[in-house]
């Protein structure tokens, strides 16, 4: 319990809009491509995304290789073989339709060809009965038929009620753009009230229609009229309009219509449900799955300083970063992804102690920062300044006992040096680099460059890097010179 | 004159013997009118090995650690007035030690000395320096092996 309120108080609301946008993203896809060919292929893929991941997992080398190299090479050849069925989705629809709209898989009833092949026997005098189901279930009152599940068309409506053709006499069931059943049997209406031209097929349309709902066409094999029968109403259709209309009216109410849409509704709610938990569990996988941890050294910059001074000196130039996250995510981090930024806005001249928070991190999003080394930063801040300095040897080693360096000129006697105003009030004397003693034995010259100490300080261009030191030796006096 | 020669010489001896003394020894008595004004004067300023009789000895800009001393010569003509006068003894650009000195008309000179020790290795320098702080020279030297 105590590891969800963890987990759960871990989770930033920057990863929920990202596992929301990418599920609405996958959610899309589905949506766009659904019932085409790229669809399916993209669940292959998927599907070997999956396996490749479950291969590593189980730390199976070559199969999660030879998984990711098929997983590429399929992605690569969707777009290629598909890009003519992927360009008609997205060509097709408008911006509206592929961020938001639901492109409705209605199967809609071919009304117009019906309407065609009922007047075209009708006019051959060639019976037929054609059922039109509505919200009730028929099962129970149609008996025999065959299964044919064939779609719509004049030619196999006419074929279907030729009169060779051994179910011409039962009734064609037609659901949305389906022929259903054919040679299919209805029950007989009992009524007495019917017309006495009416055959078997009226008293079948009359009957089915008298205990459902659904709408039954009749062709009339002898007077080559069409009867439509709905409830308890059985009546002859004079125009092709008048039947259009008919159709129109029960089929925008039947069930083919309720039942597609409802279907489809749950088909998108679990297609929603589906995104969001792959995308959880892909996030998951990415973020927090098998947590490695990984150091960087990570150079600081310094930022929002003030123009006026320079940084002449910092504790470090670089931090320890350590970071932890998924295997995934350390593993593609690269360590100029993470910036150490050190805000010297209040930073004032001399020396400015920083400690190090989050804040001054930038890192990629789902990595978690766990060490800064140091966690301070020391920073002196100075303004520049140029200084003249007199120049002093800084004679080192040992000197021959016998000899004596009494003297010795410098060239040129003074540098300017440039550098932070502090560090300048702090110096008087521009020494040189170590000069050594042991070889000097009579007087001489020598050039020699200047120690810049500390280090941030420059010679001004105007001044030489480096001096002549004419030197002067004499012999040792044992005793006074005699006055 | 000569007569009173033999009285006289024995007195001239006295006072030459007693400028030559001490380190510090005041080398004249006497303040003549026209000093007064004039401005301190430093003529010499070096760093020896040794004071003998007053003089340096063994002027040099570099010694060695294993000398027990270093001396900081300085002689001033003229000295308008009794006065103070400093070395202060840096190494590098530390300050290690800060000799008050005073000085007596008409002319005076004097001397400080610094105890080196191994670790005392480096360039060194004095300033010498008026009562208002002002610097009126600056010696330069090392201290080596």
């Amino acid at each position: 319990m105590e590891n969800l309120v963890l987990f759960l108080s871990s989770i930033r609301w920057q990863d929920a809009v990202d596992i929301i946008l990418n599920s609405y993203i996958l959610f899309r896809l589905y949506v766009l491509f659904r019932g085409t060919h790229v669809f399916r292929v993209l669940i292959g893929i998927a599907l070997l995304w999956f396996s490749q991941r479950v291969a590593v997992a189980l730390g199976l080398i070559l199969t999660s290789w030879a998984i990711q190299g098929i997983t590429a090479a399929a992605a690569f050849i969707i777009i290629v073989v598909f890009r003519n069925e992927i360009r008609s989705v997205l060509q097709a629809k408008n911006l509206k339709t592929i961020l938001w709209g639901v492109p409705h898989q209605t199967v809609k009833t071919p009304i117009e060809t019906i309407v065609d092949a009922a007047f075209e026997l009708a006019g051959k005098k060639i019976g037929a009965i054609m059922v039109f189901p509505g919200m009730d279930d028929l099962d129970e009152l149609i008996q025999g038929g065959i299964s044919w599940d064939g779609l719509v068309s004049r030619e196999m409506i006419n074929s279907i009620f030729w009169h060779d053709n051994p179910v011409h006499d039962g009734a064609a069931i037609i659901e949305g753009n389906r022929i259903k059943k054919v040679g299919a049997v209805l029950p007989l209406s009992r009524r007495d009230d019917l017309p006495s031209s009416y055959g078997t097929r009226h008293r079948a349309a009359a009957g089915l229609a008298e205990m459902t709902d659904a709408l039954v066409l009749v062709v009339s094999e002898e007077r080559g009229s069409v009867v439509l029968a709905k409830g308890a109403e059985v009546r002859t259709v004079q125009n092709r309009d008048s039947l259009v209309r008919t159709l129109e009216e029960h089929i925008g109410s039947t069930k083919e219509q309720w039942g597609y849409k409802k279907k489809e509704k749950r088909e998108l709610v679990i297609a929603a449900l589906a995104a969001l938990v792959l995308i959880s569990a892909v996030w998951f996988s990415f973020t927090r799955g098998q947590e490695r941890l990984v150091t960087f050294d990570i150079p600081v910059e310094y930022v929002n300083r003030n123009p006026a001074t320079e940084i002449v000196d910092s504790s470090v130039n670089a931090l320890q970063v350590g970071l932890s996250g998924s295997g995934t995510l350390i593993k593609s981090i690269r360590p100029d992804q993470v910036k150490v930024r050190l805000d010297l806005s209040k930073a004032a001249v001399g020396r400015n102690s920083f400690v190090i928070t989050s804040g001054d991190i930038d890192l990629p999003p789902g990595v978690v920062l766990r060490k800064v080394k140091p966690s301070t930063v020391d920073v002196t801040l100075d303004i520049p300044g140029e200084k003249v300095l007199p120049v002093q040897v800084d004679w080192v080693g040992k000197l021959r006992k016998d000899l004596i360096l009494t003297g010795a000129k410098i060239f040129p006697a003074k540098v300017k040096v440039k550098g932070g105003k502090t560090i300048l009030d702090t110096l008087s004397t521009m020494y040189t680099e170590k000069v050594r003693l042991d070889q000097i034995e009579k007087s001489g010259s020598l050039k020699v460059n200047l120690a810049l100490e500390p280090a941030t300080l420059k010679i001004a261009a105007d001044s030489s890097d480096s001096v002549t030191v004419d030197y002067f030796v004499k012999e040792r006096a044992s005793s006074l010179p005699a006055r | 004159m000569r007569r009173f020669w033999p009285l006289i010489s024995p007195v001239i001896l006295f006072v030459m013997a007693a400028g030559m003394g001490g380190a510090e020894a005041q080398e004249k008595n006497d303040v003549p009118a026209n000093v007064i004004e004039q401005k301190l004067t430093l003529v010499e300023a070096t760093v020896c090995e040794k004071m003998k009789r007053s003089t340096p000895f063994n002027k040099a800009i570099v010694f060695s650690s294993g000398l027990e001393k270093v001396y900081c010569y300085t002689s001033f003509d003229p000295v308008p007035r009794e006065m103070v006068i400093y070395h202060e003894w840096y190494r590098r650009d530390k300050l290690k030690a800060k000799v008050r000195l005073t000085l007596k008309p008409p002319r005076w000179s004097t001397f400080s000395s610094m105890r080196i020790r191994k670790s005392d290795q480096g360039p060194w320098r004095v300033n010498i320096t008026d009562p208002e702080g002002k610097i009126l020279r600056i010696v330069r030297f090392s201290i080596t092996e």
